[in-house]
């Protein structure tokens, strides 16, 4: 049988099918299957419709042949563009969704791990409403396979116990996530409409809820896989899910090496304290607090096919109450932490950032771009090595959306969600940003600035006041870089750029806006604490691979021992190429000495966790490793070259 | 199947279920011996193309066809004659990789290795090469027209976006693609790393 006689079996079936689902003409136009003009049935390439890389159904069998989607011409990156077109979808038809808040599990008792069944039969649960058994220290997680003999069993929650050498940080707030595959709608425009297409997420939401946790506070999250047994397509229905970037001991940390299988559970830790509590006591040093968190899969080898599964989700955490006791010192710490400071997630207090009742004010955003085959089908390139470049932004799981707002301050948590793409942002009025945190970290101050870059996994909050708009004044959010591939943007700004995400200005009420844009923010700790030693970390392409110090990422090697309480110096270096590398170190956040040998920028003087490091840049950082003991790893974060396998797993010892 | 059903499974996946519905395999068996087994969507996508080859044993083999559909594989480029030394280290660790997998190697987990270059590694030297590694059933050496091995090597990605280290075919052997064709499931592992590693990397397939 000859192509074209493929083509008219395919044409056949195609008929034969679309009548048994008895699709209307509409349907088949809405779907992209029929041409407008002509009424014929499109001449579909190949036998089959399906995607290549399209997320897998749990029931559907690989059928069919031929290739109507290739991307094997370009060394296994299309172009988006030109290898792949997505489906047209109308700019500012859906409604930037807010993240849902995630809430907290009832009914459990703080001071007593015996939260879970009470010891007895599962669902038997007399105290709490964890579901999946007790929660002992010591209890972490099941798995199915791992003996005991495996160095990661009997890992314990460090800093649980009461008199433990870190205090009793024993959870005081209690979580409860199940990750699994759902239909989501990325635009009603595209071909599966408003019923979607499958796509993972924790608690069945792409992104994932939005937790609003609090220094002072432990919590605690039990994460379930549920994802499908007998997966298809892109991803691997393991995960391993990392708070980014969280003070979190190791096992709670979700490292790479530790692998959640489907039908199990993990029990994250978050004593939820400032770095620095063995040196200040307390819950440590105020002003090493973060503020704007991700979570997301990290699964070896997998972590950019899970997270564009839709495995990313958003933490903003708030500082404790307690935070100030009049005096300017807190639990010890010598600092100058005053009254008037602080980040309460309340505007009547502290530096009084925009929130509102319930959050309403405070929102996270979070930008994530795709490719959809010409069929509409969610596609990954799977054969990629560069990095996935989309052509579809999407703005908290929608394509485009548009923000209704009220004429005040806002606070938008700006997050790079990835894979692969690096941002320039502006604003099509022209107007400058308040810049007040890098990284999730407030700033010593803010910063206005016109327009600044996100690279993956960078986090930005930012101040905008719609006061001064009248209603029905429409803002547009500009991505300004041009970037084709996974290298990085050309360096060339488009003109007008690409729109992302557009407020609409409303007259709807508000109440009064008692937040402020303080002139300060938080100070930046000293670090004047002596460098034990350091180190060069050279990140670039060798022999197909990504290596960093020339070595691709081996379990078995943990590359750096650092002793607990220590200082160091590291120098990240970008090998060449011409390559972005947003270069992510967990645990503890880094603060810039140099960025070639020049200054930090001003909205990159704080505290960072991710190293924006474009083509041919050295960077001079002081890293600090304190209290906590275990593995942590250091990679790329365009997902697809850590996958590939750049990262190198160190530990604090 | 109603019509809700065909877009609650969006419309790729729905034509699947469709096109495996029972008279549509009647119609697919009536009209075409091509299409008797299935077929991932990998393989859709021309990142695994169908290119004949040839194997150290001079057998004829059509890559996808018969070397990957429905198969659990280790997929990596060599040539027998590396300038940078990085091949013998690679092709020697798949080797102890052969070693921890066992009997696992042949029957449920396939080696695949494809020279770089068709021109000098016949089948004739593959055969002598594997010898020399003491290459045990299940890991197949393969050659081909020059052509058909450029376009499998850019299918499979093992490509530098930078045409002159694209060209040097040493920066294409460090890397191996891991995957279960059943379930479209690909990865990639360093040859560098350690076998353990390597070998671990299967237990990740099973389902």
């Amino acid at each position: 049988m000859n192509t074209q006689e493929k083509l008219i079996l395919k044409t056949m079936d195609l008929h034969r099918q679309i009548t048994e689902a008895k699709l209307s003409r509409r349907d088949l136009l809405k779907m992209g299957m029929l041409s407008a003009t002509t009424g014929l049935l499109l001449p579909i390439s190949g036998l089959s419709l399906r995607s290549a890389f399209a997320k897998g159904g749990v029931d559907s069998t690989p059928v069919a042949t031929s290739s109507p989607v290739s991307s094997g011409g370009n060394g296994g990156c299309p172009v988006p563009g030109k290898d792949i077109i997505s489906t047209p979808t109308r700019p500012w038809i859906e409604e930037l969704p807010r993240l849902v808040e995630k809430q907290p599990v009832a009914g459990n008792d703080p001071n007593n791990c015996d939260h879970g069944n009470g010891g007895g039969a599962p669902g038997a649960d007399a105290v709490g409403t964890l579901t999946g058994g007790d929660c002992k220290i010591y209890c972490l997680h099941e798995f199915p396979e791992l003996s005991k003999a495996t160095p990661y069993a009997n890992l314990s929650h460090q800093g649980w116990d009461k008199g433990g050498q870190l205090g009793n940080f024993a959870p005081k707030k209690w979580y409860e996530t199940h990750v699994r595959q759902f239909n989501h709608v990325w635009h009603r425009d595209l071909p599966a409409g408003t019923t979607g297409q499958p796509a993972w997420g924790f608690d069945s939401v792409v992104p994932g809820p939005m937790f609003r946790t609090r220094y002072g506070e432990p919590h605690f999250n039990r994460i379930h896989n549920h994802l499908p047994e007998q997966n298809l397509g892109f991803g691997i229905n393991q995960t391993s899910t990392h708070m980014h970037n969280l003070h979190t001991p190791s096992e709670s940390d979700g490292n790479p090496l530790y692998p959640l299988y489907s039908g199990h559970y993990w029990d994250h830790h978050y004593p939820n304290v400032y770095a620095g509590v063995k040196q200040f006591g307390g819950i440590g040093d105020p002003n090493e607090a973060l503020g704007t968190l991700w979570y997301h899969d990290h699964k070896l080898d997998f972590t950019s096919q899970n997270v564009y599964a839709g495995l990313a989700g958003m933490n903003s955490i708030y500082d404790a109450w307690n935070a100030y006791t009049g005096d300017g010192r807190y639990n010890g710490a010598n600092n100058n932490f005053g009254k008037d400071m602080g980040d309460f997630g309340d505007e009547t207090k502290g530096w009084r950032l925009p929130c509102g009742a319930n959050y309403e004010f405070d929102v996270g955003l979070v930008f994530h771009d795709r490719q959809f085959d010409p069929y509409g089908v969610d596609f990954f390139p799977l054969t990629c090595f560069d990095g996935a470049i989309g052509d579809k932004m999407t703005v908290n799981g929608k394509i485009q959306p548009f923000m209704p707002v009220k004429q005040r301050k806002y606070r938008f948590r700006m997050l790079n969600m990835g894979p692969s793409r690096t941002y320039q942002w502006f604003l099509n009025n022209g107007l400058p940003f308040v810049v007040i945190s890098n990284d999730g970290n407030l700033l010593p101050a803010p910063v206005l600035t016109k327009s600044f870059k996100q690279a993956v996994a960078e986090r930005f909050d930012i101040i905008v006041d719609f006061s001064q708009y009248a209603p029905g004044t429409e803002i547009i959010l500009l991505n300004r870089a041009e970037q084709t591939n996974g290298r990085g943007p050309t360096g060339k700004l488009l003109s007008p750029g690409f729109e992302v995400l557009k407020f609409i200005v409303t007259s709807d009420a508000f109440g009064v806006d008692e937040s402020r844009i303080p002139a300060k923010l938080r100070p930046l700790p000293d670090i004047n604490q002596p460098v034990s030693r350091s180190r060069t970390w050279k990140f670039e392409r060798s022999g197909g691979e990504w290596v960093v110090n020339g070595q691709p990422f081996n379990n078995n090697v943990v590359s750096a021992e650092v002793p607990e309480g220590t200082a160091e110096h590291w120098t990240i270096i970008n090998g060449g190429g011409s390559w972005l590398h947003p270069v992510h170190i967990h645990y503890e956040e880094h603060r810039y000495l140099s960025v070639n040998r020049a200054p930090p920028a001003s909205t990159e003087v704080g505290r960072k966790d991710v190293i924006r490091l474009d083509p041919n840049m050295q960077t001079e950082i002081y890293m600090r490793f304190r209290d906590y003991k275990g593995i942590y790893p250091m990679h790329c974060h365009n997902v697809v070259h850590e996958d590939h396998a750049m990262m190198v797993m160190w530990k604090i010892v | 199947m109603d019509r809700r059903s065909f877009l609650s499974l969006g419309l790729g996946l729905g034509l699947v279920e469709m096109v495996s519905s029972p008279t549509v395999q009647a119609a697919q068996i009536a009209n075409s011996s091509a299409i008797s087994k299935p077929r991932s969507r990998a393989s859709e996508t021309g990142f695994l193309p169908n290119v004949p080859l040839i194997t150290h044993n001079g057998e004829q083999v059509n890559f996808y066809d018969d070397m990957v559909q429905g198969k659990t594989v280790l997929l990596n480029f060599f040539l027998i004659t590396c300038k940078e030394g990085r091949c013998p280290i690679a092709m020697a660790n798949i080797r102890k990789v052969q070693e921890l997998l066992g009997d696992r190697v042949g029957k449920d987990v396939f080696f695949l290795s494809i020279t770089l270059q068709p021109e000098f590694d016949s089948p004739k030297a593959l055969k002598a090469y594997a010898e020399g590694l003491d290459a045990q059933p299940g890991w197949t050496f393969l050659t081909g027209k020059p052509a058909d091995i450029e376009t499998l090597r850019r299918g499979l990605g093992f490509v530098d976006i930078d045409p002159e280290r694209d060209r040097d075919l040493s920066n294409h052997i460090g890397m191996a693609r891991y995957g279960n064709d059943k379930l479209d499931r690909w990865g990639s592992v360093s040859l560098r790393s350690s076998s353990a590693n390597i070998a671990s990397t299967f237990k990740w397939l099973s389902k």
